[in-house]
């Protein structure tokens, strides 16, 4: 025994400790060389055709950049300025307002008032299919199909006339009263869908026991899910509410398609408003402004969703 | 357990039972309700592609049409006029290709960053998942002026570029999570017998994460399938058009086709995706509860 520890302390001291840090950091940097080449491809893409436009777009957002003009203008903060007193892009802005609004509010309530009523429900695979379906379509060809429903000889209208009586002849997509309303509808059926699916998953995963003891103490319905089913379910709810509300802050195809006969169609939203600046008006230096400014409300989304997801990671533990 | 069964009130339970029963009678048939509510559309669009342009104009929205015939002639004057096919070929090579290879990009990234000791690793990861947090609006203008630049505006070339770009982010979170979790022992064996690291990743790690690579591929194939916005900017001509592309093209300027024509391009368009979600349902649930989690 007492021969063994002298030895291992007779190798240690032999062991030059700087050598092994040396192979160590030289096995790190190999490792990292090679970590490289592994991660070149994706860098490579990401880098160029991403993160690069980004960066140049924010530059551009500061140019006078105009179609058959130099770029080299500095501008300052004039692209900035200018949105303020453009009545289209208040508009634009507007519209974009009710659009957060309304897919925070809607998709949450009807998908989880449909989750909550299809849960144990017979055929419930069946019924959480068909709500599921329009999700698989692409935003054009939903925005085809509700085109015409829309039209003002269309299936919305004909079936309004045969249940009220009178000939109804409302041009849902042509007034400016009813199109981001109508849309809004098209928007909550398709996304519905899935907000309902990622509920029930949630509801799933609540364990079964306090449900049970909550009932033996005689709670009822509603306190039950009030204090047990909703705190349980909040992280569930934060989570599609932020996907929601992303998803329906940058609606474009929706709109491009179902407001295309829509006179004001540029001012749908700030994601229409900046595509007709750019790439039919030419207004390249304006649009990229317009660029930004969208992209620091999704970066506002971002940041509040990372607040609310540590804040509601603390509560649940 | 035992309990005593003269004290308990069974009028009681019976009435409850009976409640319970009639609350599920009234919510089966609300949901019947709901249910057929959320059909109607895609009713409507069945009916209408089996109507001739006068049945279309003449009927009711949601009567019966005459015949099935119809449609065949619907399918070919919507194919020819929207130039589907065109859209179609475009659009499953950008998806096949362009999602194949942000997947196979993606895995390469994430073997990377998790097989691999090295510092600084999640600053490396963020440089690649940074893609994914700006709006898309922010990548238009300049890569409208770059790809012109670069002489690839409209090209096939440059839409597999972008397509491929856009695409690796996401599955490089997905897999580099799974590739974490996987164990280390068979490959650091490999390494022993003297396999090089790229043997390691196309050997070892590729097979075993073959599931989560389909459900990424998948969710990134119907991404691209269903993209409108870049294939308006970067490649707005008839040969490379992207399907959803030239649906909206040929709606947009439906002054010589009617509503039925147009409905049934639609239907076209979102056939393929629509067999490719109940032929692989299994995937794009393992594909949801992946991008959910």
């Amino acid at each position: 025994m007492n021969g063994r520890e002298h030895s291992d302390a007779e190798l240690l001291k032999r062991i030059d400790l700087k050598a092994v840090e040396r192979r160590d950091r030289r096995r790190q940097g190999r490792n990292f060389l090679v970590a490289l080449a592994f991660m070149s491809p994706a860098l490579l893409l990401v880098g160029v055709l991403l993160l690069v436009p980004v960066v140049y777009n924010i530059y551009l957002g500061f140019t006078r950049w105009r179609k058959f003009s130099g770029i080299d203008e500095f501008a300052g903060v004039e692209n900035y300025a200018r949105m303020l007193s453009n009545p289209f892009f208040g508009e634009a802005l507007f519209n974009t307002a009710i659009w957060v609004v309304a897919s925070i509010v809607f998709p949450i309530l009807i998908g989880l008032a449909m989750a909550l009523l299809f849960r144990g429900v017979r055929f419930e695979n069946t019924f959480k299919n068909i709500i599921f379906i329009p999700r698989i379509l692409a935003p054009t060809a939903v925005g085809v199909i509700w085109y015409y429903v829309y039209a003002p000889d269309g299936l919305l209208n004909r079936g309004l006339s045969v249940f009220s009586g009178d000939p109804v002849d409302i041009g849902w997509l042509y007034d400016s009263a009813t199109v981001t309303p109508a849309i809004i509808a098209t928007f909550v059926w398709q996304t519905v869908g899935l907000v309902m699916v990622l509920v029930l998953l949630g509801l799933s995963a609540i364990p079964k026991d306090p449900l049970e003891a909550a009932k033996i103490d005689g709670a009822s319905k509603v306190q039950v899910f009030q204090h047990i089913v909703l705190p349980l379910l909040l992280p569930t709810l934060v989570m599609v509410t932020i996907l929601s509300v992303l998803a329906g802050f940058t609606v474009f195809d929706l709109l491009w398609v179902m407001g295309i006969s829509y006179p004001g169609q540029r001012s749908l939203s700030l994601t229409v408003y900046m595509y007709f600046e750019a790439f039919q008006k030419g207004a390249w230096a304006y649009g990229s402004a317009v660029a930004v400014v969208i992209g620091l409300v999704v970066l506002c989304v971002t940041w509040i969703q990372a607040v609310l997801q540590q804040r509601v990671d603390k509560m649940t533990r | 357990m035992t309990v005593a069964l003269d004290t308990l009130d069974f009028d009681a339970i019976a009435r409850r039972e009976r409640r319970l029963q009639q609350s599920k009678w009234w919510t089966l048939a609300v949901a019947f309700l709901i249910s057929l509510i959320w059909l109607i559309p895609f009713y409507y669009l069945a009916i209408s592609v089996f109507k001739t342009q006068q049945e279309y104009a003449a009927k009711a929205p949601l009567a019966l049409p005459d015949g099935l015939w119809p449609i065949v002639g619907n399918a070919v004057e919507a194919w020819t006029q929207a130039k589907m096919g065109f859209g179609m070929l475009n659009s499953a090579f950008y998806g096949l290709v362009g999602a194949g290879l942000a997947v196979f990009f993606a895995a390469m990234a994430a073997y990377g960053l998790t097989r691999l000791d090295f510092r600084r690793k999640n600053l490396w990861f963020m440089v690649i998942f940074a893609g994914t947090v700006f709006p898309f609006q922010m990548y238009l203008i300049p890569l409208f002026f770059f790809y012109q630049d670069w002489g690839i505006l409209n090209t096939h070339f440059g839409m597999i570029l972008f397509y491929t770009a856009i695409c690796i982010p996401f599955p490089t979170l997905v897999l580099k999570n799974f590739m974490n979790g996987l164990s280390r022992e068979m490959d650091e064996a490999a390494r022993m017998d003297g396999a090089s690291e790229f043997t390691v990743f196309l050997r070892i790690i590729l097979p075993n994460a073959w599931g989560p690579m389909t459900a990424t591929f998948l969710l990134q194939f119907t991404w691209i399938w269903n993209d409108l916005l870049f294939s308006t900017v970067l490649g707005n001509r008839p040969e490379t058009r992207s399907i959803m592309n030239a649906l909206q093209v040929f709606q947009g300027s439906y002054a010589s086709a009617g509503p039925n024509i147009v409905l049934t391009a639609a239907l076209i368009a979102s056939l393929p995706s629509i067999i490719l979600f109940f032929v692989l349902r299994r995937h794009f649930m393992e594909g949801m509860r992946v991008t959910s989690l």
